[in-house]
């Protein structure tokens, strides 16, 4: 039987043991802390090694420490020099719904701000939550929209899952079950690994009935979850067995986001609740790859030689983009042209506080110093 | 043989030794039925006789179920069918506990409430005088998600009942969040929370858990449990027999629900492994939930009492 050892910090065990309307368990379960499975099983019975991700783990614990309100946050300041702040970075990185589009409209200044910021030599860097498309499908969007950006610039969260699995070794022979959209599966192709389910899962059914049994493949080593519109009871079904019963079988999310605006007239229930469906049902927690997660963080700074200080994290959301910038260490600032709103920041209740806030990105080119 | 019995408040095992003194403390015996009186529709061996035994010897007998897909009168109905003479009074399914849960709370009648679930909870919703949405038929509805399509939900749902669903979709899973979020005081219910159950007689399902879980991470709320283990149900089962409850012995196969439910409650307790729970589980250092007492199956019951 699979052990359940927490592989984190001092604070999961307590998190873990008494899930709270609390706010700090809110949050230490998007950092994908409570992760209960055993690496020792999986070594021992299947050749996943002990991965760097044990490093990434750490570093997170002492990010929690700070949210724990040991250092507490000033308030976040509103923007007024646009300038300095971009003058002290090197790096920006750029949440994509609500920061810069929203649904399939582009947000009011978006390109001339990004090509005033690509004129002053900063480096721009798009990541996003949001797993239905691929890296390539995501540049489509934003050449659709008129935006010059590289795919290499882009870090979707269906990304992140492949390239979690590439940095742990995941042996080339095991399978990952998809329970998400086409964007986590064409991700998986282009790095090699072989998958199962996704979309077509979406018209299995079943039927409850005496003698009935549902077979899962014993060669999945890994269950990756994600926003899935295609969701039923049978991929529910299917990624619980291979979590439950192949031995050592990761749990990856891609990410939490509890709503998302897929169209910009309304939001609409996201992956926190794919994921939450299969928390319920295997008692575990997954391993979380998109933001806050600093996993994406990590994998640029090194990718492209970024120091941490240098970077800019510019999002829409608290729990998500604002902490993904805290814990890596970065300066944050919310735009409120998404979910976020003056009152939902300054709210007693909300203990994310970033270093500044504006109304939208281009906001960069009207703010100067002593204005507003 | 390990460390669980040298533990002093570790659980014994059922024997001929110590069936007397059982059934001579206990005069109302609660049954849990998924893993201890069927596995999904077929009836476990010699749960029949055993019933008939306890009433021969004027025990009274309850039903207590988290399976919200059937409505009372329908369980009746599965009991009869497998031969098992059984009142629907008898019965407390976590379908039921949902409408009396409304009612006991002066739910009003003119607003509507939105169901994740089966049949058993709109029954149970419509006799209780309650206006219900959603249910099995959701689950052939689909979201579009389109630039110029507004998904729409009902302004006057003021609680969404959660259930286990195995038509659970994104239509009900947005529906049941947009409710939960937009609807001013809407009340977010789980008839319970079992991880996975056996909703067929060869493995396990994923249950209510897996639905409560899902809306929990798309609205970021904790629902209200009336299943077990919370105690709720137990208030109606007092109302039937008028027994303490220290004379009460819950008999399931699950410890985070029937065992805690009967702890909790102050009843005996008696873990079956006919169930979702095995020798190592109970006997885990991990587990902290120990019943008074355990045993293969309910029909050793009768076994044990011998000729």
């Amino acid at each position: 039987m699979l052990s359940r050892t927490a592989t984190a910090s001092l604070s999961v065990s307590a998190v873990s043991a008494n899930p709270s309307k609390s706010f700090f368990f809110r949050t230490s379960k998007f950092l994908g802390l409570n992760c209960n499975f055993s690496f020792a099983a999986a070594a021992a019975t299947n050749p996943l090694p002990n991965f760097a991700g044990l490093s990434w783990n750490s570093r997170r614990s002492s990010g929690m420490s700070k949210m724990n309100g040991f250092t507490t946050r000033a308030s976040a300041q509103p923007l007024k020099n646009a300038d300095e702040l971009i003058d002290s970075v090197e790096t920006f990185i750029f949440d994509c719904d609500g920061v810069i589009w929203k649904g399939d409209k582009l947000i009011d200044g978006v390109p001339a701000t990004l090509d005033m910021l690509r004129s002053k030599g900063k480096r721009l860097v798009f990541v996003t939550n949001n797993s239905t498309k691929s890296r390539k499908q995501y540049g489509k969007k934003f050449e659709t929209l008129g935006l010059n950006v590289n795919e290499e610039e882009i870090f979707a969260s269906s990304f992140a899952a492949a390239a979690y699995l590439k940095s742990i070794n995941f042996p080339k022979d095991k399978k990952v079950y998809v329970i998400g959209e086409d964007g986590i599966l064409k991700e998986l192709e282009l790095a090699g690994f072989q998958y199962l389910g996704g979309p077509e899962d979406g018209d299995k059914k079943i039927e409850l009935k005496p003698g009935f049994l549902m077979e899962h493949d014993e060669n999945v080593g890994a269950v990756v979850v994600g926003f899935d519109r295609y969701f039923n009871y049978y991929k529910v079904q299917y990624g619980t067995l291979c979590i439950r019963e192949n031995p050592g079988c990761l749990f990856i999310a891609t990410n939490r986001d509890a709503v998302t605006h897929l169209t910009d007239a309304q939001e609409w229930a996201g992956g926190g609740s794919m994921v939450g469906a299969l928390c319920g049902s295997t008692q575990r927690e997954p391993l979380v790859v998109g933001k806050p997660s600093t996993f994406m963080m990590d994998y640029l700074a090194t990718k492209f030689g970024i120091t941490k200080s240098q970077i800019c994290m510019v999002g829409d959301r608290l729990d998500t983009d604002i902490l993904f910038g805290q814990n890596g260490g970065c300066k944050t600032l919310l735009v409120l042209s998404g979910v976020t709103s003056l009152s939902m920041l300054q709210n007693p209740n909300n203990s994310i506080q970033p270093d500044f806030y504006t109304n939208k990105i281009s906001d960069f080119l009207s703010l100067k110093a002593a204005t507003v | 043989m390990n460390s669980a019995t040298a533990n002093a408040s570790s659980s014994q095992r059922l024997s001929a030794q110590n069936l007397q003194a059982l059934l001579d403390s206990v005069d109302a015996f609660l049954f849990d039925c998924d893993g201890v009186i069927w596995k999904g529709d077929v009836l476990i061996d010699g749960v029949a006789q055993t019933l008939d035994m306890l009433r021969s010897k004027e025990k009274k007998l309850a039903f207590i179920t988290n399976n919200s897909t059937k409505s009372r009168r329908q369980n009746a109905e599965k009991f009869c069918s497998l031969g098992i003479s059984v009142t629907e009074d008898e019965i407390f399914t976590s379908s039921f506990a949902a409408a009396m849960f409304l009612k006991v709370n002066n739910f009003p009648q003119d607003k509507k409430v939105y169901v994740i679930g089966g049949e058993g909870i709109l029954e149970e919703l419509q006799l209780a005088g309650f206006a219900g949405l959603g249910g099995p038929e959701d689950g052939k509805k689909t979201a579009q998600l389109k630039a110029n399509c507004l998904f729409e939900h009902d302004k006057n749902v003021g609680a969404v009942v959660v259930g286990i669903d195995p038509h659970i979709n994104y239509y009900k899973l947005q529906y049941g969040t947009l409710c939960i979020r937009e609807n001013p005081g809407c009340l977010f219910i789980a008839t319970n929370r079992d991880a996975v159950g056996h909703m067929t007689n060869l493995q396990e399902w994923p249950g209510a858990g897996c639905m409560v879980a899902a809306i929990c991470g798309s609205t970021e709320k904790e629902p209200i449990l009336v299943g077990k283990p919370s105690t709720f149900m137990m208030d109606f089962l007092l109302q039937k027999f008028d027994i303490s409850c220290s004379r009460m012995c819950m008999v399931g196969d699950r410890l985070d629900t029937d065992i805690l439910f009967g702890q909790n409650a102050g009843c005996k307790t008696l873990l079956v492994l006919s169930g979702v729970t095995n020798l190592p589980t109970l006997q885990d250092p991990s587990n902290k939930i120990q019943p008074d007492y355990y045993t293969s199956k309910v029909s050793d019951i009768l076994e044990f009492m011998g000729p």
